[in-house]
């Protein structure tokens, strides 16, 4: 197709170029398209009960529990280079009477080193009397770098004291607001 | 996506309809009107066209937008001026190229009087709709859209390069009638399209879901067809590639058939009607296929943690290798290698001309001969239809003519084209018979040829032929 299409085509885009001009326009303004979605996406959510606070075989409290997913997309090349922003956004209900500490730690894939963390305290409900806490945190600028090399999270919920009577759930719900800029 | 969008703009220029030649249809002075109706007068005894040179046609256009309407100096920033523009067109609008080079052509009368004619072209053809919902969501993301469904029918996009062969005879059968017939052998280079698509996508709040939102796919059905694609990407360098397309136009590819059909007939001593059918023909694609398709619904709520008592060193769940799985199995990506035939688009054409003015030509000699006969004028005036057969319907085009010979070797015939989108589209073509050689020069939306970015379309033939005429 070398010498059929191309030239060819450039050899009468020359010849209306000659009969006929192009006025008040700049093609160089390509280079200032710029893309700027902002993507809504559902993260992580649980439903923890006070019992799972309980070992079920010793009968002691376990006042940490500790779960721990991968992100992949969050560290691959087309997010590194296009997340500009991200909001969190943590909405926790809460018919346990106690406080929990909920920390988000992020880390990078290979040796689980920790890149970004944030947490937050969610205050007690009750059975009858849910609570609701809200927990939003925008990373952006150069923190939006450590956001970005992580893989995985892993999610840390402590009570700090638990025993057998102790009855509620614990929920959560949460998305990002991811700006991109492509 | 970026680099999309620009080629997307750049194929400024269309609201002419791709392929309609409307100002050499019924150009008995240009040999390759034939390729337009072979049922077509012929004045000539026998034409060779100059190889690479008797037939160039250009065609790049898009309905709705201007190269202008984005790129336009001094008016803020450019993103702003996209996004209007994604807003104001409609799934409708769509972006069109094409391109036809003549490599081969010739033609002669035999002693039955029959008009041979045949030769090879290439031809590269494109054509996208505009998927607005895609680009209002690549545009703007889902933030602003929680519960608008995007609709993914919206894609539709087709182009191949093919080099057709074809071969075709012409004759008077009475002096009024004259028809016509043109068989084609299509060798087809690389062809894609992504046309019967459907599904919806979107993001609504989950009011007794899981978590926050539901990402919901819906019956999607999105799938490419590709032929000639897949062993491409095997070759190393511009070389080979350049080689293995030459290669597939030698028949080396998919291969179709199809054919042209078309009459002229004379009511009388001043009107003429003529239509031709073009291209009505199929392609098969078994070499070299690769259809890609993403079929099913899903919906997505986030990945839910279960904190899974774990002892030392006990890995957890793998959550997310189980979600990439699960959506894998349910909309997951098919490559499937089964060939596929596609009909190639349909043109047709029909037309009136009425003549007026003082004979020329051998029309004058044979008045005595045959009283009720039509003669040739200086002048005539008529008007014609185009129509394209495309993915999402038949394209529609309405063109009058105002045609004068100006002396013996020099004739030109103006238009005047509507179609659905535009109505200012004024062309003009020239031909001009010097000795043997036969020149022409055709180009439309001539009102916008002061500052082309403000066109939607660009049209251009050119082409040079060796003609010689029935008294040489």
């Amino acid at each position: 197709m070398k010498f059929i299409t191309i030239p060819h085509i450039a050899a009468v885009a020359v010849l209306l170029m000659c009969i006929s001009c192009v006025k008040d326009t700049d093609f160089d303004q390509a280079e200032d398209i710029t893309l700027t979605p902002v993507v809504e996406l559902d993260l992580i959510y649980f439903d923890l009960i006070a019992e799972d606070f309980i070992d079920p075989e010793t009968e002691l409290p376990t006042l940490t529990l500790r779960d721990t997913t991968e992100l992949r997309f969050l560290d691959d090349s087309f997010s590194r280079e296009s997340i500009r922003r991200a909001d969190f956004y943590f909405e926790f209900t809460n018919s346990i009477p106690r406080e929990f500490e909920v920390d988000f730690t992020f880390l990078r894939g290979s040796n689980n080193e920790s890149t970004y963390q944030t947490a937050t305290t969610v205050i007690a409900g009750t059975p009858q009397n849910p609570q609701q806490t809200i927990f939003e945190e925008t990373v952006e600028g150069e923190t939006i770098d450590d956001l970005t090399r992580a893989s995985k999270v892993v999610v840390s919920v402590t009570i700090p004291s638990a025993d057998a009577s102790l009855e509620g759930s614990l929920n959560l719900q949460s998305k990002t607001t991811y700006y991109l800029e492509l | 996506m970026r680099t999309l969008l620009i080629c997307l703009f750049a194929f400024w220029g269309g609201t002419s309809i791709a392929q309609n030649k409307q100002l050499l249809y019924g150009m008995d002075e240009v040999p390759q009107h034939l390729l337009l109706n072979p049922g077509g007068k012929v004045s000539q005894k026998v034409h060779i066209g100059i190889p690479l040179l008797s037939q160039l046609h250009v065609n790049a256009g898009a309905s709705g937008i201007a190269a202008y309407d984005i790129f336009q100096e001094n008016a803020g920033d450019i993103n702003d001026r996209i996004r209007t523009a994604i807003f104001d067109m409609e799934a409708e609008d769509f972006f069109t190229a094409t391109e036809q080079l003549h490599l081969l052509d010739f033609g002669w009368r035999a002693r039955n009087e029959i008009y041979f004619s045949g030769g090879v072209y290439q031809e590269l053809d494109i054509i996208s709709y505009f998927p607005r919902d895609l680009a209002i969501l690549a545009w703007e993301g889902n933030r602003d859209y929680i519960g608008y469904p995007f609709d993914l029918g919206e894609l539709n996009v087709s182009g191949e390069m093919m080099t057709v062969y074809h071969f075709g005879a012409n004759k008077a059968l009475t002096d009024a009638l004259t028809v016509g017939v043109r068989a084609k052998l299509y060798s087809s280079m690389i062809q894609f399209s992504s046309t019967d698509n459907q599904g919806t996508f979107v993001t609504e709040v989950s009011e007794d879901g899981d978590n926050i939102y539901r990402h919901r796919l819906i019956d999607a059905d999105v799938s490419l067809q590709t032929a000639g694609f897949a062993s491409l990407q095997e070759l190393d360098g511009a070389n080979a590639v350049t080689s293995e397309l030459l290669g597939r136009s030698l028949f080396g590819g998919n291969i179709g058939v199809g054919f042209d059909i078309g009459a002229t007939y004379d009511i009388g001593r001043n009107w003429t009607v003529s239509g031709s059918i073009l291209d009505a023909g199929v392609t098969f694609y078994g070499k070299d296929v690769e259809t890609y398709q993403v079929n099913g619904s899903y919906d997505l709520s986030g990945i839910e943690l279960i904190f899974p008592p774990l002892g030392e060193g006990e890995e957890t769940i793998p959550y997310y290798s189980n979600l990439e799985d699960d959506i894998e199995e349910r909309v997951g990506l098919d490559t499937i290698t089964n060939g596929y035939t596609r009909l190639r688009p349909l043109k047709v054409n029909a037309a009136v001309e009425y003549r007026f003015g003082l004979p020329v030509g051998s029309g004058a000699a044979c008045d005595c001969k045959n009283l009720n006969g039509a003669i040739d004028t200086n002048q005539a005036i008529g008007g014609q239809l185009y129509t394209i057969f495309r993915p999402k319907g038949p394209q529609l085009a309405a063109t009058a003519f105002y045609y004068r010979k100006l002396w013996q070797f020099l004739s030109a015939k103006a238009t005047y084209t509507i179609d659905p989108y535009s109505f200012s589209n004024i062309g003009l073509g020239v031909v001009a018979d010097i000795g043997s050689f036969n020149m022409y020069l055709a180009a439309d939306n001539l009102l916008w040829y002061n500052n082309l970015a403000k066109a939607k379309s660009v049209s251009l033939q050119l082409g040079l032929n060796i003609k010689i005429g029935e008294d040489d």
